[in-house]
This record gives C-alpha cells, structure tokens and sequence, in this order.
C-alpha cells in the first residue's frame, strides 16, 4: 500500500505538522490534551518506519536471491520532491588536474530524503524512542504550564531528527544538524525561569557551535573538493581522492561537528549541564537521539573516512579517551541523572571507537551500540525521572535510599537497564559491548593495530568502571536503608500508568533486542546492505574466528561479573570501604579529579571564556568610552549650534522683522555690487 | 534726461521712502495698530512704484497690480484687526511685547526700559457754578476732575 | 564715490539721526532737534531729485511727495496712536495726489476710498475699543529705536542707490527701453477714457485674477468673523466663560 517513497515522506511530515498545530492551538484548544496530535503523529511515524525497515528487507532479500550478487551493490532509494537551491556552473573547474565527480560544480541542493538500510535503522530507532518518551512525557509533564510548549518542541525534534537521518546531502543534513541543536537549546531551557537551566542551553548551543563551526568547514571543504554535495556523489568519486590531504582534512572536520554535537572530548561539557531540561528531554534527546547525531553523521562519511586512515585513528583516539574519562567521572558523581550523562559520553565514546576501525565488523558493532545503548539510556533517564517524580524532584542519590518497595516497576525496570548496560549475559548490551570488543580485538590484529590493542584494554577497564558507576546509584537509591527526602512529602508513590507502560516496554526492548539481533544476524546482514559501507565490503577484514569470539566474550562476560561483585561489596555494605577506597584513590589525586569532572570547566573557563569575556569587555569599554563618546560629542554640536542660535528666538515680533530686514539689505547690497 | 525716466525716477525715490518710513514704523513701534498702519505706508510706497512704473511701460498692468494690492491689503486689514483685537482680550493690551513669553524656552525675557515719570497730570476742577435751577447729579469721585479726551 | 552719492549718504545719516531723535524714546527731549534733522536730510534728498529744475513744471509733484514723506513720518513717529492714524490719513492723501498725477486716476480714488474710508477707520475704530484712554506705555517707548531707524534709512538709501544706477543710461542690468512718447501716453495710459480702458483690462485680460481677487475677500471676512468668534467665549485668562 505504502512504498517507500511515501513511507520516507511521511515519517519527518507527520510529526512536523502535529507540532504545528500544538503550537497553534496549544493555548487555546487543546491545554491539557497537547499530547494528543503529538503522540499520535510519533506513533503513526514509527509504523511507518516499521513499514520501511519490511520493504528495504524486501529488496534485501530480493537482491539476496539474485544470483552471483554478493552484497556487492547496496540498496537505496532517494526522493527529491523539491530544489531548494540551483546554481549551474557556480565553481569553476580545478586546475591541479584533481579528479571531477560527474556535475561537478553544480550547486544544485535538492531536499531529497533518501531510504537505505543505515536511514531506516535509525529511523526506526529514533521514532520507538521517541514514542515512548513522548508517551511517557504525558505523565510527567503533567501540570507544567508549558505542557503543549514541551510537546510541540518534541514534535518539532522528531522531525528535525527523522530529517538529519534521512537526508540526502551535506547541506540538508547540517540544516536539520542545527535544527535538532535549537530544538536542545530550547528544550534544555525548558524551564528558562531557572537560571541554571537558561544558562545550560546556552552553554550547550555555544559549546555546539564550536563544533557546528568545524563541521561546516568541513562542508566547505567537501564542497572545494568534490564539486558536490551530495552522498552519492561524494562517496562514489571518493576512491579517486585517496591520500588527498583535503579528504584527511574534511573528516577531522566532520569529526569536530561530530565531536559538538555527540559530547565527545573535549567538547563533552555540555552534556552534563544539558540534565537542566525535563528528564524525558533527557532520555530522548541527550542519551538516546540527538547525540547519536554525530555517531550517524560518521557511520554515514564511513567512504570518505575509510580513504583517511589518520583521521580513523582520531575517532577511535577520541572515542577512546572519552569513553574512559566519562567512566572515571561517572564514579564519583551524586547526581542520578549527571552520573548517566557521563554514562552517555562514555557509551559514545565507545561507538566512536568501534567506528574508528574503519572495518565492517566495527561500524555494525557501532550502530548496534547505538540502538541498544538507545533502549536501555532512554529507560534509565525514564527510570531517573520516576525517581524524581516520585521523590519531589529530588536527584541526589546520597538523599535517597531503599526505594525498592515504593517503586517497584521502576526498580525492577531500571535493574533491567543497569543489567544490560553492564553487559550481562544474554541482555542487549552484552551482544552490542561483545561486537565492540571483537570488533577491536579484529582490528588489533591489522596494520596499525597497536592503538586498536591500547583502545581494546581499555574498553575492557571501562567494562569493568561500569560496573561500578552504575550498579553505585541502583543500591544507594534502590537498595539498603529508606532514606526519603522531604521534598516528597507523604505521599511517595509509584509513577502512574503512562509512566510506568514505557519503562517496561524499555525494559523488555533492552533484555531482547541485542538477543535478537545477533540471533538472527538480522541486523549486520539488514545493515550491510547500505551503499556507504560498498568500500568496506571491497576492502574486506579478517575473518572471525570462533575461538576468538569465544574469548573475548568470556573475557567481557568475567569481568563484567567481578566488577558487579566488587560493587555489590562496595555499596551494599557499609559506607567505609567507600570512603576507604576514596581515600586510597586520593592518594593519587584520581578521586579528586573525577569528582571534579577533570575540571574541565574550570579550565575552560581560563583559557576560553575569560580571555573571551575580556576581550568582550575590553570591546565594550571601547565602545562605551571611545565610540558611544564621540557620537555623544557629535551629538552635542547642534545643541551647541542651536544653543547659539537660540536667543534669535526672543519672542519680539520687531526683531524678527529687523532680522529679515538687514537680510534684504544684505541681499540688495549684494545686487547692487 | 528724458522728462519720462525723470519722472519714473522721483516716483521711485518717493515710493522708496514710504516704503523705508513704514519699514522704520513697523520695526520700531510696539502698538500692534501703529504697526499694523506702518506696514500700511509700505504697501503705498510699493503701490506708487508700480503705477510709475505702468506708465514708464504705457501699460495698464501696473495699475491692474496696485488694485490687488488694495484688495490684499483689505482683507489683511480685516484679519489683522480680527487678530489684534483677539490677542487683545487675551492680554488686556496692544503691547506686541506681551506676547514676548512665546520665545525659546531659557531665553531672558523683553525688558522694558523703565518710563520717566511723568509730570503729574494738572486735572481742573469742575467750575463752580452759582446754585441756580435744579442741583445736578453728581457720582462721588468720578466727577472731581475733568476726564482726558 | 560720486557727488550725489556723498549727497545721499549725509542725507541718509541725517535722516537716520533725525528719525531717531523724533521716535518717542520715553520723553520729549530732542524731538524738535531731530524734526530739523529730518527736514534738512528730506531736502537734502529732495535734491537728488532729476526734476528739481523744474519747480514750476513740476512744483505739484514735490508738494505731493513732501506731504506723503513727511506725513508717513508723522505717523510712524507719532506718540498717540491716534495721531498716526490722522497721519497716515494725511500720507494716503498725499500718495493718492501722487497716483493722480502717475496718471491713474482710478487707483487714487480707490485709495483714498478703500485706505481713508474703510481701512483707516477701521484702524481707529479697533483703537477706540481696545485703547480708549489714547495712550498707553508702549506708545511711549520704542523697540530699538537707533537700530530701526538705522535700518529703514539705510533701506531707504540703498534703493535710491539703486534707482540712481537702473534708470542710469549705462546701467547693464536693464534692456534700453525707449520711454515712451506723450502721444503714445495718450494713446495708452493717459488716455482721457482710462478708466474705461482699465475697466477693459480687469474684466478682460486679468478676469481670473479679479475673481480670484473676489474670492480672496470673501475668505478673509469669513477667516476674519471665524477667528472674532473663536476667541469670544474665552476670557482674558483663557478660561471658559461660565454662562
């Protein structure tokens, strides 16, 4: 009934038209019913993502049955309905005898959606989320005075989102980049009232342009390079660039947005100052879609990355650091919800790494991080809201202890999630985490295999760090003695039915769906098909072996359990092992530094913000003293000339008339001359 | 010189003076009438000029211009009157230096330069007549001088 | 600088001075001095005059003019606003004679009809509701008054200039224009039926100039009766009148 075409037209159409009759009627008409058009577009997009995903599997399966076809060619289906901009010949052709992609120069910018394997997952991955959260946001947001503001924004955010993934050019894609950071902006700011809020989506626009600036140069770049904007183009001539120091250029680039926009180091600082916004906001933007963002934007770019190996080295470097850092930060944070922020970064950081190998294996293992890390984070941001919810907005863990019995659903939900974000056996993050390790563990064995050897010890230590930091608030909250803040007065309580309904839907998605990917080989087969992946299949990787498998899942598996053990002692104990092993950890300065989140505030403050500010002033007082001073004193000249012409104005009729009487002697006498 | 420009000439000298007189009578005099009557004796001057000059052109036009000067100043009589008398209800006075509070804000106001005293007034008395006939009326105060003009 | 130049600039300064004495300055001292001054610098100026040798031709003339002059300068100088109605009364005399002898006849009688019968009646009559008592401060005391008379003589002395140099034979400024001849006068202008022909000339070339003319009076009674009546509610003090 519905082909792809339409399917793809109307995932982004249908939120972005419920968004606008929110904000069209949200005041007058609809108040306390503002979910209604919301949810139900979301709804309807996520079936008919569902629908997108069954007709690409339908091709798939088509090409599949051909016969003497690999998975040579991938499938796609782009749609351009309109030419947004077209300026023929508007670059004029390269001197240095550079290869020219077919229609070289022509900045024709078409909005064209396009339809491939890696769209439709994300697709797909980003309206379930969406759903639910927007299901549950019912619930939560009940009450808010900005209730039908909240859903338009999420209705606006879906479809900047569905947009970013299903966008055909560079152009679009940043276009709908920027859109889906204002759509942060305004929903960290939700509550703009608070000045921590305000001044949270401010810091996470400015520190997002930081990177926004890099990705646009690197559009530039692409543009200077290519003669073209658009994937298909630049993918498909890419081959002839290779070991261009342009192309190298243009991924550090694409990196540095990618950076910005998916909280990596150095510009992860936003994140944890994004938890400011409603905790749904939360969940879904900041843990399970937006920052995926730059995750996608590099998974999309895997051609031009595979013809820059330096610049792979760079993800998997950075994705490395900051997977480690956000671990050791989580440890020591009291904040429920900042402590899954650095969660976030350091999940992030681990998909950075596994697309940083540059091989199939990783950038299937990346984007099935990607979609499992998106179930079971957005159900622990939900899990984290219905704490708050229940305990009056209270966030700090060391407040609040022995809510098991209160909430159970959510206790119960948010064990899931904490399982299967460590990786237990068979959860989700298990398959996801174990594609990552043997992805690196691959990769250790190819040329320039060292930093991937480095990177695979690592992960394995942050296996273990995760252990800690999120089994950490599960016993303070969940576990041990009742501790009840007095915010949520008497009436503590578990979260109603449109709370609670996602969080188990979460919760069953995060125990099966890693289990059920890797069971079927489903999803790297679905995945593979994706015409940017064409240069890795030709490149082709080592072969698995088994044994190999077998290892390092066991490897992950082990010390998965020891970490959970080790916590277990920790926290479920009493409070001075704690305090002994932070004591210990200082010795070295380590608690220090992660309390302190690396200060890495602090010192952006120095070396950014106060040499900016200064000059800011610096600039202000030159203005208000130099420049304001001038223009008053220009400003002054004609009240001094009227201050000089003003006692002709006595009033006296006889000396106006003697006035123009000398001026026509004056002129006679002129005459006369 | 040709008795013609001999005659355009003292007209013109003549039509110069009464115009230059009105101009001395409008600038320096503050009664608004007197004013009002100096630019009267410009507009004479102006009018003498014009009818010398239509005869130096042996042209009716000059003539033609001075009635319309009569007719304009006519109607600028009527209005100027209309005005006068308006601002004199409004200030009890033909003073144009009354009106000098309409200048610029801050600017000194018109002084004006102190009167000499003048002689005191030598009012004569009623002449007494011998009481004869009917003893006229009299009004107390009012009638113990003769009243000016 | 030639003689009749140096003749107009004492004539001018005598003039200016003598005004200046004759103006009310807040006494009578001088006046005497400056109505000397005055008729020395009026005979001075007189004497520029191209006419001047033909007094016996022409004695009507000056007549005329010295009336016109001097009884302009009555009434500008007088101290009863009165008087410079009765003055200027006299100069409109005085300019009418002169129009007759311009040759428009017309226009003097209309002068004298217009200026002496409505105008200057008007004149007193304001005087006589607004300031009943004759004179009043301000009559007594000049605005200015060296300066103005300065003024106005130096106006008066800078179109003599002026005169002298445009009906100068040499002057550049004008086209040689042959005046006219006394038969072509008596064909035109002079002519006995003039008022005939100037009749012609009204209602036939400038017809739309006299009606606008027309028109004109008529807004300026009704402008004059709207601003008479605007103001006549309102007291001195600009407050309603309460009835």
């Amino acid at each position: 009934m519905f082909d792809v075409q339409t399917l793809l037209i109307l995932i982004p159409v249908l939120p972005l038209a419920a968004a606008l009759a929110t904000a069209a009627l949200g005041t007058r008409l609809l108040r306390g019913r503002s979910h209604v058009p919301v949810v139900t577009a979301i709804a309807l997009s996520f079936v008919a993502s569902i629908l997108l995903v069954f007709q690409l599997q339908e091709r798939i399966d088509e090409r599949a049955a051909q016969p003497g076809s690999s998975r040579a060619a991938g499938v796609e289906e782009v749609v351009a309905r309109w030419s947004w901009i077209n300026v023929p010949d508007a670059m004029p052709h390269p001197v240095d005898g550079r290869a020219e992609t077919p229609g070289w120069g022509n900045f024709n910018i078409e909005v064209s959606l396009r339809a491939d394997p890696l769209t439709a997952v994300m697709l797909a991955m980003v309206t379930c989320i969406s759903m639910l959260v927007a299901i549950y946001s019912i619930g939560y947001m009940r009450g808010d005075p900005g209730y039908w503001r909240f859903f338009a924004y999420v209705g606006l955010f879906v479809f900047s989102m569905t947009m970013l993934v299903s966008a055909s050019n560079f152009l679009l894609l940043y276009v709908f980049w920027e859109l889906v950071g204002l759509c942060s902006y305004l929903l960290i700011g939700f509550w703009y009232e608070r000045p921590a809020a305000a001044a949270a989506g401010k810091k996470a626009f400015l520190v997002n342009r930081i990177g926004d600036v890099g990705f646009v140069l690197g559009i530039f770049l692409i543009w200077t390079t290519f003669g073209t904007l658009d994937f298909g183009g630049v993918f498909q001539s890419v081959g002839q660039h290779a070991g261009d120091w342009r192309v190298t250029a243009i991924c550090l680039l694409l990196l540095l947005g990618a950076c910005g926009k998916s909280a990596q180091f150095p510009l992860h600082v936003w994140l944890p100052d994004a938890m400011e916004g409603p905790t749904p906001v939360s969940a879904l933007i900041h843990a399970a879609t937006m920052v995926t963002a730059g995750v996608y934007m590099i998974a999309r770019c895997t051609p031009l990355f595979a013809a820059a190996p330096d610049a792979q080295y760079a993800v998997a470097l950075i994705g490395g650091i900051t997977a480690l850092l956000g671990a050791v930060i989580a440890i020591t944070q009291t904040d429920l919800k900042r402590i899954l922020a650095y969660s976030t970064i350091s999940h992030l950081g681990y998909m950075f790494v596994a697309l940083g190998t540059g091989t199939l294996l990783g950038i299937t293992a990346g984007m099935f991080h990607l979609i499992t890390h998106a179930f079971f984070k957005a159900l622990l941001f939900l899990g984290a809201g219905s704490v708050m919810h229940a305990a009056g907005g209270v966030i700090d863990i060391r407040r609040l202890g022995g809510l098991r019995r209160r909430l159970p659903v959510t206790y119960w939900t948010f064990l899931a999630g904490c399982l299967s974000i460590v990786g237990v056996v068979p959860l989700a993050g298990f398959w996801s985490k174990d594609a990552i390790l043997l992805s690196l563990h691959d990769r250790s064995g190819l040329f320039g295999g060292g930093l991937f050897e480095i990177l695979y010890l690592t992960t394995l230590l942050g296996v273990v760090l995760i252990d800690f930091y999120m089994f950490r608030p599960l016993f303070l909250v969940f576990h041990g003695q009742e501790k009840i803040p007095p915010e949520a007065g008497d009436h503590l309580h578990e979260s109603p039915g449109s709370m609670t309904a996602p969080l188990v839907v979460l919760a069953f998605g995060s125990v099966v769906v890693g289990a059920y990917f890797e069971w079927t080989h489903g999803f790297a087969h679905f995945l593979s098909f994706t015409p940017s992946f064409e240069c890795l299949a030709q490149s082709g990787h080592a072969a698995i072996d088994t044994a190999d498998k077998w290892r390092v899942a066991t490897i992950g598996s082990v010390l998965t359990a020891i970490g959970i053990a080790a916590a277990a002692m920790l926290y479920l104990g009493s409070g001075k092992a704690v305090a002994r092993l932070a004591r210990a950890m200082n010795v070295f300065g380590l608690y220090s530094l992660s309390y302190g989140k690396f200060f890495f505030d602090p010192i952006y403050n120095v070396l950014v913000v106060w040499p900016l500010l200064s000059v800011a002033r610096l600039a202000a007082w030159f203005d208000c003293m130099a420049i304001d001073s001038l223009v008053d004193r220009c400003g002054r000249i004609p009240k001094l000339a009227g201050a000089a012409l003003r006692p002709a104005q006595n009033g006296l009729v006889q000396f106006y008339a003697l006035a123009m009487v000398f001026g026509v002697l004056v002129l006679l006498g002129i005459m006369l001359m | 010189m040709h008795p013609e420009i001999a005659l355009l000439n003292d007209f013109l000298l003549v039509g110069a003076a009464l115009f230059g007189v009105g101009l001395i009578g409008f600038v320096s005099r503050r009664n608004m009438i007197v004013m009002f009557l100096s630019v009267e004796i410009m507009l004479q001057g102006v009018s003498l000029s014009l009818a010398a000059w239509g005869r130096f052109h042996n042209d009716f036009g000059g003539q033609t211009l001075v009635l319309f000067i009569i007719a304009v100043a006519a109607c600028e009589a009527a209005i100027a009157l209309a005005l006068i008398l308006t601002l004199f209800h409004r200030r009890c006075s033909l003073d144009i230096a009354a009106w000098h509070f309409l200048r610029e804000a801050n600017q000194p106001p018109f002084r004006d330069v102190p009167l000499p005293e003048e002689p005191a007034e030598r009012r004569e008395p009623w002449p007494r007549l011998p009481p004869a006939g009917v003893r006229p009326e009299t009004f107390g105060e009012k009638d113990k001088y003769r009243p000016r003009v | 600088m030639t003689n009749h130049q140096h003749i107009l600039t004492l004539a001018v300064l005598l003039g200016a001075v003598g005004l200046w004495l004759m103006l009310p300055r807040g006494g009578a001292r001088g006046r005497a001095v400056g109505t000397v001054l005055g008729i020395v610098a009026l005979g001075l100026w007189f004497s520029q005059f191209h006419g001047l040798g033909q007094w016996t031709a022409d004695g009507m003339f000056f007549v005329l003019a010295a009336i016109a002059v001097v009884a302009a300068v009555g009434a500008v100088t007088s101290r009863n606003p009165v008087y410079c109605a009765i003055w200027f009364g006299l100069s409109l005399l005085g300019t009418a004679g002169l129009l007759l002898l311009a040759g428009a006849q017309f226009i003097a009688v209309a002068t004298v009809l217009v200026y002496a019968g409505a105008i200057l009646v008007m004149f007193l009559f304001v005087l006589m509701v607004a300031q009943p008592e004759g004179k009043a401060s301000c009559d007594q005391m000049s605005w200015e008054a060296g300066v103005s008379a300065a003024a106005g003589i130096a106006m008066v002395g800078v179109l003599s200039v002026a005169i002298g140099g445009i009906l100068a034979p040499s002057c550049p400024a004008m086209p040689p224009i042959a005046p006219p001849t006394q038969e072509e006068l008596a064909a035109g202008v002079l002519d006995p039926h003039q008022v005939a022909r100037l009749g012609d000339e009204l209602f036939g070339r400038r017809l739309i100039a006299v009606e606008v003319a027309g028109t004109l009076l008529l807004a300026a009674l009704v402008g004059a009766a709207v601003i008479v009546n605007q103001f006549s509610g309102r007291r001195h003090d600009g407050q309603q009148k309460t009835v």
